[in-house]
């Protein structure tokens, strides 16, 4: 069934790919890039993989979409044609395209109990989660405890995205230098219709009950830090989207959210040192309470909260970076 | 259980239908519409996979979209208000059927 579910779904994966890459109009090609995403978010549910179905799905449906529209308001609205054909790309994609395929017939069948994923150190991780962590999502458990390190990393990795972005794009009032009078010059809101405003004012407080509880129930369902930080951002973005940029920076200025974007790798790293100054290895949560598995629980729902914020203050900045461009 | 099964089958003909659409378009609001649609597609092939798949437990990933599809249209709405102003030099048709 998996099997049959998958080939449809990967099917309109690939139609729906063809159709961004053929799209001459930008517009075009970010509503199919909303299709794209929720067939992949499909595609990641059929094979039990929850949370990365989740992470597609808060970013894919909530923030992506909103992003690329924002970029596309500041461009023009067609991609511009080229007239020649480039060889050199077009040899090499298709290389690659017939060595990734070659390569494909060297991967176990799916589900595969012999494939080399399964004899490594999963086992452990699915014998050991219970004696050594005790919560029921292994994800979880390996996300936030075994491989914390790699996690950390890629906390850092979104905060240098956010860095970035605010570097070439700029948000006004962020570092106290530009000021803040002509943001979102020339920009109409939806604060004037009716229906959006009152639909959206109904959902804000559940999207951001939804957010804590996928951020404080992650040891136990599909769920994290990632998950619900992104699921926060949408529901802020819904904020300003309903109620205007002007107000959406006076809720959260931009200097909080520069902080904030910085606390959460912080919080991160803190707990970090923390565990090495009670004399255990870096991030080695055991220590954090007299009984290890308590500690472990600890360490674990710290470093969620610290992803949780920081990728929501990222998102969010980088949201505002293009929002608040006058035209 | 056999249900699950007819329903699946029904929302992917739906999801053929809607990705035709968002492939033809020709309008604007054919294709907003078609998003529209595939989401809520989607949400419904995730609660009945989950109840397939009896992890119902997964429907948490349904409620997310559910609660969030909503913004993306937002933000459509409020890209199309800003670009109206503007002179539209794009060669998309943004007036809807009825002309007005």
């Amino acid at each position: 069934m998996t099997v049959l579910f998958g080939i449809f779904l990967l099917t309109l994966l690939v139609i729906s790919a063809i159709g961004i890459v053929r799209a001459r109009n930008l517009f075009v090609a970010v509503m199919l890039t909303g299709i794209f995403s929720l067939l992949m978010a499909a595609n990641f549910f059929i094979l039990d993989a929850a949370d990365v179905a989740l992470t597609e799905a808060a970013v894919g449906a909530g923030v992506s979409t909103v992003l690329l529209l924002g970029a596309l308001a500041l461009i023009p609205p067609n991609e511009s044609r080229s007239k020649r054909v480039r060889w050199l790309v077009v040899s090499v994609v298709t290389l690659t395209a017939i060595t990734l395929g070659y390569a494909t017939f060297e991967n176990p069948r799916l589900g595969d109990p012999e494939a080399p994923v399964h004899q490594h150190v999963a086992p452990w991780y699915l014998e050991q989660t219970p004696v050594l962590i005790d919560i029921p999502n292994v994800v979880t458990a390996v996300l936030g405890s075994y491989r914390g390190y790699d996690t950390l990393g890629e906390v850092l990795v979104v905060l240098t995205a956010g860095i970035g972005v605010l570097f070439l794009l700029g948000l006004p009032g962020a570092f106290g230098g530009r000021k803040t009078e002509d943001v979102a010059r020339g920009r109409t809101y939806l604060s004037h219709h009716l229906v959006p405003q009152v639909v959206g004012q109904l959902l804000m407080p559940f999207i951001i009950l939804f957010a804590l509880y996928v951020q404080f129930h992650g040891e136990y369902g599909p769920g994290g830090g990632f998950q619900a930080g992104a699921i926060f951002a949408a529901a802020l973005i819904l904020f300003a989207l309903i109620q205007g940029e002007r107000e959406a920076l006076t809720l959260i200025p931009p200097r909080v959210l520069v902080v904030l974007m910085a606390t959460g790798a912080l919080l991160y790293g803190s707990v970090g040192v923390l565990t090495m100054l009670l004399g255990a290895n870096f991030l080695e949560y055991g220590v954090l309470s007299s009984d290890p598995v308590k500690g472990q629980q600890w360490g674990i729902i710290l470093i969620e909260l610290g992803v949780g914020i920081s990728v929501a203050s990222v998102l969010l900045a980088i949201y505002h970076a293009f929002a608040s461009r006058g035209r | 259980m056999g249900m699950y099964y007819v329903a699946a089958v029904a929302i992917f003909l739906t999801m053929i239908l809607a990705l035709t659409r968002a492939l033809l378009g020709p309008l604007v609001y054919d294709r907003v519409l078609a998003v529209n649609m595939f989401g809520t597609k989607t949400v419904l092939l995730l609660s009945v996979v989950a109840f397939l798949y009896g992890r119902p437990d997964f429907l948490d990933l349904a409620l997310a979209y559910a609660l969030i599809n909503f913004i993306g249209v937002l933000a459509v709405l409020q890209f199309f208000q800003n670009r109206r102003g503007e002179s539209l030099n794009s060669n998309i048709d943004t007036t809807p059927p009825d002309g007005r």
